[in-house]
């Protein structure tokens, strides 16, 4: 839910409830408040009689005066107490039964007692209340439309900073290079927001360039070593006299030192896709890449006596890195050499969907699902590192590519499903 | 024939050194920023190793220095970054070829010698071994004056030994430079191609040169 229609629901529900009630109380104070007027007007006609009684010694004429009423019966008792009450008369100018509020008293006259009615319409009064409620309500109606177009409206451009901000840090990409740009907004919050994205956003991009560079020197400082034991022990093998058994150790050696630095390219290559360091230049034509790296093991296949069947379509422009293309295509096709049999086929098909390359070979030892993992390497190859694979789905993932693989009828099958966006 | 090599590892430089002696390439050292602009700017080079990273300032200003002062000197950058950026700055302004760390000797040897080769300082685009021509810029192999026909992959085979004639060369640094990377270790491949190359040779009436070390590699021999 949208902060604004949380909010919005919390607001409108108490602003309804807390409207309704003040109406209830307006009614009942207002009512009261003018009932009471009605009363104090009541007792001021009472005074009248109760002057004209003693003045006169007899009783005033009843009237009836359109809402106002004066009435004199015998007192059938004494006992009666004085009161106020509201009663329901027929009134002969509305034709209809109205409230009227009424003072009933005792009095004395002629040696009698009387009992006095005064009465005034409660009417106004009621139509008073009334109106009090329909502004009321009406203020309550008015009051959920103006939030209704202020949430809609003012709103929508109060919270504009905050999306464009949001917006920014959406598209904030560390390898990119680019610097998150923010507006200052009149708003201290927005203000405040900003400040601390740009700090933040600062301080990543400096971690992520000291991570950068950190891979970088590491990758420098264990070459280098890697470089001069290798070479020492190119001069080394080339010495006269040596030994079968010196030979032996030399060669090993050198395999372990070549392994190491292939493991050290592979892994840095890895890092480097993850940190997307790989910027993008645009689409390049993939046929060409498929097509220079079966040009090159043309012969190897020929020697290994390797059926290949190529089905290349041309010009499939992809949006991949070079470099990454190169990778990705030669770490299949040199898999599926490596991995094939004697007198064994291969196929390649490239379409502008998809790229797939099947290989004859032994069946996994392993769980196809680990295929991709790091480490993960079949019976043949002790010499490969296993990286190869998990290189080629770290590339895919990156361009949204689906690699997948399959195993069926003696054929293995990596099929990588371009994105149709691409 | 003279190298400059600017590298700050002393250890490397000389085993760079110690391996092209015996292809009678005369080699100096840089193991500094400044010390290398010197050299540069009062001899001339027929190749110049050049790592990027060296103190005192980086190997690419120093490309640009050779670059500006019209040096005619052949670059090769050796860097341990093996980033690509560096690798395609590099080639853009004007290195001749780039090669990662750790390298084999064999490959550097080679490299170098299709640098010189390219830059034609000595006008001579003929390698001669023995009874074996090799004509560079028509890529073309005689024996006895007798033409051989090899196929692309025999034919670098070839190149390569002879780049690195009396050498030993390991099974590894012919499968990465015939495929590059992701084929080492498969030395049946590499075998197949030397008995091939071994047999067209012979064939052609010359001595069979290629000598198979025991567990190490090869060896191209008189």
């Amino acid at each position: 839910m949208r902060l604004l229609s949380k909010y919005n629901r919390v607001n409108v529900f108490s602003t309804t409830i807390v409207l309704l009630l003040s109406a209830i109380c307006y009614y009942f104070f207002i009512r009261n408040a003018l009932v009471k007027q009605l009363d104090k007007d009541l007792i001021i006609e009472e005074r009248e009689v109760l002057d004209f009684v003693k003045e006169n010694k007899t009783l005033p004429e009843s009237y009836v005066y359109k809402d106002e009423q004066e009435e004199f019966h015998p007192a059938p008792s004494s006992a009666i107490t004085r009161s106020f009450s509201s009663v329901e008369l027929f009134n002969v100018t509305h034709g209809e039964n109205i409230t009227y509020r009424q003072l009933r008293f005792i009095i004395s006259a002629d040696g009698k007692n009387y009992e006095v009615f005064i009465r005034k319409s409660q009417e106004e009064t009621e139509d008073l209340i009334q109106l009090v409620l329909k502004i009321t309500l009406l203020t309550v109606v008015a009051l959920l439309v103006s939030l209704f177009l202020v949430n809609r409206f003012l709103l929508r451009k109060l919270w504009e900073p905050f999306n464009t901000t949001l917006a920014q840090m959406k598209q904030f990409n560390l390898s990119g290079g680019t610097q998150v740009v923010l507006e200052n907004s009149d708003i201290d919050e927005f203000t405040e927001l900003n400040g601390a994205v740009n700090v933040m956003t600062n301080r990543v991009s400096q971690d992520f360039d000291e991570i950068k560079n950190f891979t970088e020197n590491a990758s420098h400082e264990i070459q280098t070593p890697l470089a001069i034991i290798n070479s020492k022990l190119e001069l080394l093998s080339q010495s006269e006299n040596l030994k079968e058994e010196q030979m032996n150790t030399i060669q090993s050696i050198f395999e372990a030192g070549h392994r190491l630095a292939k493991l050290n390219q592979s892994l840095i290559l890895l890092t480097k896709i993850d940190n997307k360091q790989f910027r993008q230049n645009g689409p390049i034509d993939f046929s060409l890449v498929v097509h220079k790296h079966m040009d090159n093991f043309e012969e190897l296949v020929a020697a290994k006596q390797i059926m290949v069947s190529c089905n290349i379509e041309n010009g499939v422009q992809l949006l991949i890195h070079e470099n990454l293309a190169d990778v990705l295509v030669s770490n299949l096709v040199t898999n599926a050499i490596k991995h094939n049999i004697e007198k064994g086929t291969i196929s390649i098909t490239l379409t502008s969907n998809e790229f797939s390359v099947s290989n004859t070979g032994e069946p996994l030892d392993h769980d196809p699902a680990e295929l991709f993992e790091r480490f993960r390497k079949g019976r043949v190859s002790s010499e490969s590192q296993g990286l190869g694979l998990s290189i080629a789905k770290k590339i895919c993932e990156q361009y949204n590519f689906q690699i997948t693989y399959s195993y069926a009828d003696l054929l293995h099958t990596i099929k990588i499903m371009f994105n149709e966006n691409a | 024939m003279k190298i400059l090599i600017i590298e700050d590892e002393k250890e490397l430089s000389d085993s760079i050194a110690s391996y092209l002696k015996s292809e009678n390439y005369i080699c100096e050292f840089a193991g500094s920023f400044h010390k290398a602009l010197e050299k540069i700017e009062l001899y001339d080079y027929d190749c110049i190793l050049l790592d990027i990273t060296i103190p005192g300032g980086s190997g690419l200003k120093l490309l640009e220095e050779l670059k500006s002062n019209n040096k005619l000197d052949g670059v090769l950058i050796i860097s341990a970054k093996n980033s690509l950026e560096d690798k395609v700055t590099g080639l853009t302004m004007g290195a001749d070829d780039y090669l990662s760390k750790p390298f084999h000797l064999s490959e550097l040897s080679a490299r170098i010698a299709a640098i010189i080769r390219r830059k034609n300082f000595h006008g001579n685009d003929i390698l001669k071994f023995h009874s074996i021509q090799i004509d560079t810029r028509a890529k073309y192999v005689t024996v006895k004056n007798r033409q051989l026909e090899l196929t692309r992959k025999e034919y670098e085979l070839l190149l390569y030994f002879i780049s690195n004639k009396k050498r030993v060369i390991s099974k590894n640094a012919i499968a990465e430079h015939l495929w590059g990377d992701g084929m080492e270790g498969s030395n049946d491949f590499i075998y197949t191609h030397i008995k091939n190359l071994r047999k067209k040779l012979i064939d052609a009436g010359s001595p069979d040169h290629i000598r198979s070390v025991y567990g190490m590699g090869y060896k191209f021999s008189d």
